[in-house]
């Protein structure tokens, strides 16, 4: 594979706009090098903006490293370029199944069963989607933090990009979190549970509603902070009249911590210190 | 031209690491009185603190978190803080180093002459 690389790599160096920039970025990311995959892949992006297996590329790239976002740009464009396409329907699918938007993922995944009704791994998604729809299988459920986990392979990765089993979400703060009326919750870049939960005083959970509502206070530190020239924002803190919260980027999202008001600041820092770590941990390791 | 505001500012930009504070109309950003220090520009940093303070304080009402009080953002190379009440907002900028227990104390003390 090594030769593959340098012969590809001087052939991309003698004529940059070849398309050798394909296969070299897929070996890449074979091997593990996902910067430089990444660069290969943007790079061909740039000269062949309009070639769809470069988007595909992409998207590959993006989601070994964990960047959904990116990969969902990248599928979406891809569609643009060729509407319906299997592929990116398929990888739409996934991206909406794991962010609990079941409507959407089934809406791609149909698409991409229609297209090629031989892929095991879509029909596999399609039957688990169908039986969590079911009555029985929503019991207890609300729809916007229902998260199913793909099957393994799915995404067209070697290694699965996502390694926390969506069982333990809900519970994966537990350790960290003490007192009666503390929560945490791992948000996704669009505002979305990715895991914990947050019961309020009537003991409905209502995670994702609050998580709708504080992510946008996170992005707008994003946007003070580039015009105010201090550097990356790490935390927000801001008392209300009923609980403490604190805030802090945690890769594309951020993670959301909320305490009684009674709790001293000084603590709350701390349980949002061990809440990004333990979110970290689960993420990476799924554990 | 002296504000009621000027004594509660004299107090707060003598704390260690403080580099400006104001008081910002919380609905439209526009600075009411400022000390800051030379190379801080007040009317950007009035607009930015004065949204974000907005955003979280509606974003903590909607949530069913109640009225939002003291806030404050952490960044690699300061800090901002704010506390609003009737329609205005005080707004701190300081330094990594600064006293930060110490400022809220104050800011929270001096937010009873905004009632």
């Amino acid at each position: 594979m090594t030769d593959d690389i340098r012969t590809l790599s001087e052939a991309l160096a003698r004529d940059p706009a070849s398309a050798a920039f394909l296969r070299l970025g897929e070996l890449l990311r074979q091997r593990g090098e996902m910067d430089l995959a990444s660069r290969v892949a943007f790079r061909g992006l740039e000269r062949h903006p309009r070639r769809v297996d470069a988007h595909e590329l992409v998207a590959r790239i993006a989601i070994d490293r964990g960047d959904v976002e990116r990969a969902r740009v990248a599928w979406e464009a891809v569609l643009m370029l060729a509407p319906g396409h299997p592929g990116a329907q398929k990888g739409l699918g996934f991206l909406c199944y794991r962010q609990g938007d079941v409507d959407a993922a089934q809406r791609h995944l149909e698409a991409a069963w229609k297209a090629d009704a031989s892929d095991q791994s879509v029909s596999a998604a399609l039957r688990n989607l169908r039986s969590a729809a079911s009555p029985a299988g929503t019991a207890g459920q609300g729809r916007a933090t229902r998260v199913i986990t793909p099957p393994v392979g799915a995404l067209q990765s070697p290694v699965p990009p996502f390694a926390p089993r969506a069982a333990d979400a809900k519970t994966v703060f537990a350790p960290v979190l003490g007192g009666p009326g503390e929560s945490a919750l791992l948000l996704d870049a669009d505002g979305y549970v990715l895991a914990g939960q947050h019961v309020n005083a009537a003991g409905e959970e209502v995670g994702a509603s609050i998580g709708a509502q504080l992510s946008g206070v996170g992005q707008e530190a994003d946007r003070a902070m580039r015009h105010l020239g201090l550097g990356a924002w790490t935390q927000v803190v801001f008392e209300a009249d009923l609980a403490s919260i604190a805030m802090a980027p945690a890769g594309s999202g951020v993670i959301l911590v909320a305490v009684p008001r009674t709790t001293p600041l000084g603590f709350l820092r701390r349980v949002l210190t061990r809440a990004l770590e333990r979110a970290t941990q689960w993420l990476e390791r799924g554990v | 031209m002296s504000t009621p505001f000027g004594a509660i500012l004299d107090g707060l930009i003598r704390h260690r690491g403080v580099t400006g504070c104001l008081v910002v109309d919380e609905r439209d950003g526009v600075p009411v009185d400022v000390q800051v220090q030379v190379g801080l520009d007040a009317s950007v940093l009035a607009a930015l603190a004065a949204s974000l303070y907005r955003r979280a304080r509606r974003s903590a009402t909607t949530a069913g978190f109640g009225e939002a009080g003291f806030f404050e953002l952490v960044a690699e190379q300061g800090r901002i803080c704010a506390a609003g009440r009737n329609g205005l907002v005080l707004v701190v900028a300081a330094e990594p180093r600064a006293n930060v227990g110490l400022i809220r104390v104050d800011m929270l003390k001096a937010l009873e002459a905004f009632a």
